[in-house]
């Protein structure tokens, strides 16, 4: 039996009409995604985030400000011999205070994937320039302070921070009345230097909370 | 050589074997990311992260079901979230964009039948308009759809019921198009 929904002919029509005029896809480009997915499985890994690690992040938060307490409160003593023991805690605390950093490179790199992957889709719209400036601004500074920090011991993750710096600050200094060739020019930078895939095998698949918490 | 052997070579770390994989696969994957997306960066950029991703996890894919239902489930997955997240992002966007305009009168021209049916489309809930896509659109069945986005066939089904009712509606300014 029809259901009361059911008209033959429409959903024909609706076909017809759908496949040729929503989003009819281009000609897939096969080459151009393959070398990016090449590219991008050569320089994949840089942060592992195994599911132990997940639960560590509390933990290594908390004794990260007791170490910071701690070594400031040092400080202002006349620090005694260290004891095998005491190197051995210190080593330990130190490995958590990277995986502390490292969670906190992933997060800063979910948002700069979720920037910039907006920013190319919107390059020739009219976005607003002045807050895209603003919030590659802010993503610079973080950048800035992650290449300072213990995350940036990985050599791979340096040099994709160090691609990020140099995108962010073009798109931070774009003027907001003279920007279309500009901004061409950043994302066609962008494509060469095959920053996002990058940027995307940086950021492990791990579930919502781990993966993009404080994103935008 | 089929598709199981091809995927023992991939396993293997035969990049040949990758590239082949990937050519057998990589249109009808384009082609749902684009259909999804309606952005050509947008999918490239699923369309790669979905076989990096399959080819990172291709040591947990058991056989249990085709290879491109699998391929499949993790295109939809890596699409939906990330137009979600495009999505966060413009609507933060829009929203300042609203603020700005508060008090000036906006008039749109009475759109034609092809930007009626985009928007319609576009109105649709998430589920239905993926639902809509990958069967109306693409040709899924019920069963692809089902295990890609891992909800019950009778699910499917009711969902693209839905979809073209209120498609129906929003179009029915254009009913002589289909009526003739």
């Amino acid at each position: 039996m029809m259901d009361q929904h059911e008209d033959p002919k429409f959903e024909q029509w609706l076909q017809d009409a759908a496949r040729t005029t929503y989003h009819a896809p281009h000609t897939t480009p096969r080459d151009e995604m393959w070398n990016k997915i090449a590219a991008a499985r050569r320089n994949k890994h840089v942060i592992e985030l195994r599911p132990w690690m997940r639960w560590a992040v509390a933990a290594a938060a908390v004794l990260i400000l007791g170490i910071g307490i701690g070594r400031w409160s040092a400080n202002s003593l006349s620090a005694p011999s260290a004891t095998p023991a005491g190197t051995r805690v210190a080593t330990e605390i130190d490995s958590l205070a990277d995986l502390a950093y490292q969670v906190a490179a992933t997060q800063y790199l979910s948002r700069t994937e979720t920037f910039l992957t907006s920013f190319r889709t919107d390059a020739n719209r009219s976005a607003n320039t002045a807050r895209l400036a603003r919030q590659a601004r802010d993503l610079l500074t973080t950048t800035q302070l992650m290449l300072d920090s213990p995350a940036a011991n990985n050599p791979r993750l340096r040099s994709l921070l160090e691609d990020l710096e140099l995108v962010l600050m073009q798109i931070s200094l774009l003027n907001p009345l003279q920007n279309g060739r500009d901004r061409d020019l950043i994302t066609e930078g962008m494509n060469q230097s095959n920053v996002l895939p990058k940027l995307r095998s940086a950021i492990p698949a791990g579930p919502v909370p781990v993966r993009t918490e404080g994103a935008l | 050589m089929d598709e199981s052997q091809l995927i023992a070579r991939v396993r293997a770390g035969d990049s040949a074997a990758e590239r082949a994989l990937y050519d057998a696969h990589v249109d009808r994957v384009y082609r749902l990311a684009f259909r999804l997306a309606g952005d050509d960066a947008l999918a490239q950029d699923f369309t790669q992260e979905t076989f990096i991703r399959a080819f990172d996890r291709l040591g947990s894919f058991r056989g249990d079901a085709a290879f491109s239902t699998w391929l499949h489930t993790i295109t939809t997955t890596v699409v939906l979230n990330g137009l979600r997240k495009v999505k966060r992002f413009r609507q933060r966007e829009a929203d300042i964009d609203d603020a700005r305009d508060i008090g000036v009168a906006q008039r749109h021209a009475e759109p034609d039948l092809k930007a009626r049916l985009k928007q319609a489309i576009d109105d649709l809930p998430q589920g239905y308009r993926t639902v809509f896509l990958m069967h109306d659109v693409e040709g899924y069945t019920h069963e692809e759809i089902g295990a890609a986005l891992g909800v019950e066939t009778g699910t499917s089904k009711a969902q693209l019921s839905r979809a073209r009712a209120k498609l129906r509606v929003a179009l029915s300014d254009f009913a002589g198009e289909w009526v003739k």
